[in-house]
């Protein structure tokens, strides 16, 4: 078992970035899934420990122009109560209301849940039809170097994701949804409160000229990465709202969830009730967002 | 008259039924309680066991060498420590094991200066095991060839209970209708909020002591005696304040005899505690059982007979579990009234988890398959279940063929009660009506109900209380009482008791029940008992207090013997209520006067009830009660979700007593229910539990607790003190079936295994379109 | 498990504390085992029943997951700190005035839930109220005379502020 032998707890980035840059450093924000997987032996301490909750300009919420900025200490209780989130991207807010306990919501981190990445995790769904970009930081050449990687391509399987060692997640982003967009998020566990999402979906869309467009649908639950479910979204694209067609549309959608969706059996939930939310959660969105 | 004594005069008034304040819950809302979980003594050390993780092996060899080096350890002992020291009913279970029988097993155990250590040192014993064939349902380990559990119980046979009443061959033959279903009521656990702990000492003349969080003090010392070869006698029980209890202290469990060879062994005090984890997996469960029942009725709707043959998974060991079949054949034979009945229930060892009693004991798994089956007959008939309960309820002064004597029943009261208050009848009629119209939302209404023992289960050879009690100087009450406090509420009853007889305010009165060497003799916290006991035993014994202080009075005043009464701190004239002295002025006369007399009484109380028996032929409660719970929900068809609106409660309490405390204990007890009904499901696959945390095991919460219509019907028990009955199991035992009856209202599906989970819910009625379509 | 220690200063129910703990500490071990703080309890130490419930900066959280290294700074409250001068806080005497507390395990971390929530809502309802202490587990009581406790707060506040 490793011994921590250091820990830091930064105020700037760069500082923050230089410690990382051996690959050698568990990072500690909120701690709620830290503290738990370390306790259970699923998760192993690294020989630094790295508190990144005071770095300066890793927290708030900010509009630049056309784009959304989070920066991942955020807690999930900040983005419940941004009012500008509200109005911009209601979906965001409304996840982070169906997020685990209030004590959980003002630790947690929205840098944590998308680094843990868990299937289940509760805000992606809901980022991945904002199309969501994360913000990865490193120190290297004598300065801090950032990429953007896009949020559907961040995730390889439960608890892994493209960063590196050495990168630190900053920030998530993404583009202020257009003014006709309509984003809808809907979630089931086996009880309400304090649940771990059986199945969750999250469907975005532009109105238009009574068409759907830039159909974004994501789900958490249903394989080992939250994943954007493409061939619902192919279904979907473009189709109109109108009373004639729609229960052909919807039938369309469901049917190609057995495309996007592979559940397996475990513990919550069986394979065949997560693929049956799936299409009853896409039924209940679309008619959400035709109704808004 | 005494010249100093100005006040006017005092009116009759009563505490029965009010609202009283449980006196130790200002302690507890600061923090300030030291729960056993909590206690630290000088010199402790801190104990942990090894669990084998694995259901069923053999232990090839074990190595504790390396954690006996590790600095800070100061025991390791392993089976061959708690060789032969066999304890249980059937003496089938020992502290640390030599063979592995289920996941929990206890293989070695450590004593250390921390935590840390004590965990460091458990990595560092090394243990070979070979696995064996593991036994996972009754049903497999009832073959014949099956591997054994334990080597001397062949056929993986543990206890057997039969009862048979009437012809059963005639009185099918007599039935119109007979409904033939299984239930297979799953395994669920207490989950106390306080998780398990022990602390052992003993002192230098081998005297035991042992803090813990039983709720059968005096029982406890003969269970746990022989795990530790003692004379019972040399065992003194602590019972500091616990985190919740609802049945899982009634037995000893294997922590507890650890901590003390620990303590033995070291010569310093162990504390054993469990972390959450440890709790799901070694704590005991609610028993598991497989349920094959048929109810035969007429087409007039009168039962004829019920039949039962249970098949109970035993687990590893015999705790209370595999006891529950004297409660499951009383409702088999008392839940309303069966001229016929046949009951028999066979326990098979498994490598599983094994049960303890927990709240409701057998009466929920029993309840949730008789109170469908009314459900189901009634609907054969084509009457409302109302009528079709009416038509078979029992009245007062019935005996069942057990011979439970329904000296003051309320049944009728109740289901007439619940029904009126929820519009029970005209809404089951207009959801069945819209049963299949479209619609993703379905309304159902579901009503049961049950019976259970009300005034204590003699079990045991007495079902009685000691009780001391003393006045002081001051007026000061102690009551030196049995009875066990585990958050159920006694300590307000006696308190309002001892106020209501000697006429001094509820603060006044001190409860002692703590220590085994000072409290006297009593059954233990279970059974619904102790309010009917321990209330008995406190009224009775403030009533002799209060006989010498009136007797003491009547001639130091001069007052005609029997015209006296003691109310708001003094002694008054009955008639008007004019006060003569202060009670404390007058205890200290008596004290201090030329022949002292100081006020000290002791009380033994033994109710009327009759031994259960081998037979189960006996009025084995001092009072039976019934319960029925309405209960009305919302059912989302496509995930299965049922969101519980609202229920409806009509109990036959005899007489509320603390009204507060009343309420209380049937929230809590719904709540319980409702988690069995719902969500609370242990996942146990091949012997090993998948869901060890709350995360997977949903306990209800906040939002989920619907709102409660709770009417309390007064029968007047005239064995009970005031009248009043026992309480807290019924509300725990109807919710279930009340919520399963529901759902058959809203949606024409039946869950027989519960719990009605949203994916179980989900794929019934899914299967039931598919098959209709 | 060994770890460094890092020295920390906090306030805890109003007074400050240094003291010197493992990285990897929680603030429940510190609290409980460094600390003696009793009252702040340990049930299932993942945050899902909410028995840790403690006050960190004015909203809460669940010590068993937080790192006592991150209370350097803050201002920290435990059920041992809601008591004032005069007693009972009125949560806590709503609490037991209206018999929410049966065997009180679950108790600190409930009143700690349940007092911030009013603090922070004093308009809470009852349905707020409930999706509030959803992160709150509780064994005996059902939830509903707790609800009743924080229902009387409400009012009371509502009333005093009228008059």
């Amino acid at each position: 078992m490793q011994e921590i032998t250091t820990y830091l707890a930064p105020r700037r980035l760069d500082e923050a970035l230089q410690a990382m840059a051996d690959g050698a450093a568990t990072v500690l924000c909120g701690g709620t899934d830290l503290a738990p997987q370390t306790e259970s032996g699923a998760r192993q301490y690294t020989a630094k420990l790295l508190n990144i909750r005071r770095i300066e300009g890793l927290g708030g919420i900010e509009t630049k122009g056309d784009k959304v900025r989070i920066g991942a200490v955020t807690t999930i209780s900040e983005i419940r109560c941004n009012p500008m989130l509200a109005e911009i991207a209601p979906v965001l807010v409304e996840a982070a209301e169906h997020f685990a306990s209030e004590q959980i919501r003002n630790a947690a981190s929205v840098g944590g849940n998308l680094c843990n990445a868990s299937p289940a995790g509760d805000m992606i769904p809901p980022l991945l039809i904002l199309d969501a970009s994360v913000e990865l930081a490193c120190w290297r050449e004598g300065a801090v170097q950032t990429r953007l990687i896009p949020l559907e391509g961040f995730f390889v399987s439960p608890g892994k994701t493209v960063k590196r060692p050495e990168e630190l997640l900053t920030a998530v982003v993404f583009d202020r949804p257009a003014a006709d967009f309509v984003g809808k998020f809907r979630k089931s566990g086996p009880r309400p409160a304090l649940e771990i999402s059986t199945v969750s979906v999250a469907l975005g869309a532009c109105i238009a000229d009574g068409r759907l467009s830039n159909v974004r649908v994501a789900m958490g639950s249903v394989a080992p990465t939250p994943l954007r479910a493409r061939h619902v979204e192919a279904a979907l694209e473009g189709k109109p709202l109108d009373a004639a067609t729609w229960a052909a549309t919807i039938a369309v959608a469901v049917a190609a969830t057995a495309e996007d969706a592979k559940p397996i059996d475990d513990v919550r939930a069986s394979a065949w009730y997560r693929g049956h939310l799936v299409r009853v959660f896409v039924e209940e969105v679309l008619n959400e967002v035709r109704g808004n | 008259m005494e010249k100093n004594v100005t006040v006017s005069p005092i009116a009759k008034s009563t505490l029965i039924g009010q609202r009283v304040k449980k006196p130790d819950a200002p302690d507890k809302a600061t923090g300030k309680t030291r729960y056993i979980n909590d206690m630290v003594l000088p010199q402790m050390l801190i104990g942990k066991v090894l669990f084998a993780g694995r259901p069923h092996a053999r232990i090839v060899r074990i190595d504790t060498s390396a954690a006996e080096k590790l600095p800070g350890v100061y025991a390791v002992l392993t089976g061959k420590d708690a060789a032969g020291l066999k304890f249980g009913f059937v003496r089938d279970n020992v502290a640390l094991k030599d063979k592995v029988r289920c996941e929990h097993d206890e293989i070695a155990a450590v004593a250390a200066e921390t935590e840390e250590i004590a965990s460091r040192a458990l990595e560092l014993i090394k243990v070979e095991y070979e696995d064996l064939p593991g036994v996972f349902t009754p049903e497999a380990g009832a073959l014949v060839g099956a591997p054994l559990v334990h080597d001397n119980f062949p056929g993986n046979k543990s206890l057997h209970f039969e009862f048979k009443h009437g012809d059963l061959a005639a009185a099918e033959a007599a039935s119109d209708c007979v409904v033939d279903s299984v239930f297979r009521p799953h395994h669920v656990t207490h989950c106390c909020m306080g998780t398990s702990c022990a602390i052992a000492d003993f002192d230098h003349n081998g005297k035991l002591t042992i803090w813990t969080q039983t709720q059968y003090p005096y029982n406890y010392k003969m269970d746990l005696a022989p795990a530790l070869g003692l004379n019972p006698g040399d065992i003194r029980v602590m019972q500091p304040p616990v985190g919740g209890a609802f049945g899982s202290k009634l037995d000893v469990y294997p922590y507890e005899p650890i901590a003390a060879l620990l303590a033995r062994k070291t010569g310093r005090p162990v504390k054993v505690i469990y972390s959450r984890e440890e709790e799901f997996k070694a704590a005991p469960t609610r028993q598991a059982a497989i349920i094959h029942m048929r109810t035969g009725c007429t087409r007039d709707g009168v039962l004829t007979f019920r039949s039962a043959d249970v098949l109970l998974d035993n687990g590893a060991y015999t705790s209370w579990g595999p006891t529950i079949p004297v409660i499951m054949m009383r409702t088999t034979s008392g839940h309303y009234r069966v001229p016929v009945v046949d009951f028999k229930a066979q326990a098979i060892y498994t490598n599983n988890p094994y049960a303890g009693s927990f709240r409701g004991y057998g009466n929920v798994q029993t309840t949730y398959a008789t109170a469908q089956q009314m459900d189901m007959l009634a609907d054969m008939v084509d009457l409302d279940p109302l009528e079709f309960h009416l038509k078979n309820a029992q009245i007062s002064g019935e005996v069942t063929p057990q011979k439970s004597f329904l000296r003051e029943c309320a049944l009728v009261e109740c289901l007439e009660t619940a029904a009126a208050a929820s519009d029970y009848s005209r809404k089951r009629k207009a959801y069945a009506a819209a049963r299949d119209k479209p619609g993703r939302y379905k309304k159902g209404i579901g009503l049961a109900s049950s019976i259970h023992n009300a005034g204590g289960a003699k079990i045991h050879k007495s079902d009685g209380i000691g009780t001391i009690l003393k006045v002081d100087d001051y007026a000061r009450v102690t009551v030196i009482t049995g009875a066990s406090e585990i958050g159920q509420g006694i300590d307000a009853v006696i308190t309002l008791i001892v106020a209501e007889e000697l006429g001094v305010p509820v603060e006044h009165v001190t409860i002692v029940n703590n220590d085994s060497d000072i409290a006297p003799w009593d059954v233990g916290v279970h059974a619904s008992r102790t309010t009917f006991i321990a209330g008995n035993g406190t009224r009775r014994a403030a009533q002799k207090a209060k006989a010498q202080i009136l007797s003491a009075a009547a001639k130091m005043l001069n007052e005609p013997a029997g015209t006296l009464e003691l109310r708001g701190g003094f002694v008054v004239r009955d008639t008007c209520g004019t006060p003569l002295i202060e009670l404390d002025r007058l205890l200290r006369r008596m004290h201090f006067q030329n022949v002292p007399e100081l006020v000290m009484v002791t009380d033994y109380y033994e109710p009327n009830s009759e031994p259960e028996g081998a037979k189960h032929i006996s009025d084995h409660s001092a009072a039976y009660s019934h319960a029925v719970h309405i209960a009305e929900i919302t059912v989302d068809t496509l995930t299965g979700e049922i969101k519980v609106d609202k229920v409806t409660v009509a109990q036959d309490v005899g007489r509320v007593i603390n009204r507060m405390g009343l309420e209380g204990q049937i929230e809590g007890g719904i709540a319980i229910g409702l988690g069995y009904a719902l969500s609370e499901n242990m996942r146990i696959e091949k012997g090993m539990l998948r869901n060890p945390c709350f995360r997977d095991y949903k306990l209800i919460t906040a939002p989920e607790m619907p709102p409660l219509d709770m009417h309390f019907i007064e029968s007047n028990c005239a064995e009970g003190p005031y009248g009043a009955k026992g309480i807290s199991e019924l509300p725990t035992i109807v919710i279930a079936p009340a919520i399963a009856n529901a759902l058959y209202n809203a949606t024409g599906v039946r869950i027989f295994n519960p719990p009605m989970s949203p994916e179980t819910v989900a794929r019934a009625i899914f299967e039931a379109r598919q098959a209709g379509k | 498990m060994k770890s460094v220690e890092t020295e920390i200063r906090f306030k805890l129910n109003g007074r400050e504390v240094c003291l010197t703990v493992p990285v990897t500490m929680k603030t429940l071990t510190m609290l409980r085992d460094k600390l003696g703080m009793t009252g702040t309890k340990y049930a299932c130490g993942e945050g899902e029943c909410g028995a840790c419930t403690i006050k960190l900066d004015g909203q809460t959280v669940n010590s068993c997951l937080m790192y006592a290294v991150d209370c350097d700074g803050r201002e920290l409250v435990t059920i041992e700190g809601l008591r004032t001068p005069e007693g009972l806080n009125p949560m806590q005497q709503a609490f037991v005035d209206h018999g929410a507390i049966q065997c009180g395990f679950c108790m600190p971390g409930m009143i700690m839930q349940a007092d911030t929530l009013v603090e922070n809502n004093p308009n809470l309802t009852r349905e707020e109220a409930q999706r509030g202490l959803e992160g709150n587990l509780c064994r005996c009581t059902g939830y509903t005379k707790v609800l009743d406790a924080v229902d009387a707060v409400v009012e009371a506040k509502k009333c005093c502020g009228r008059c």
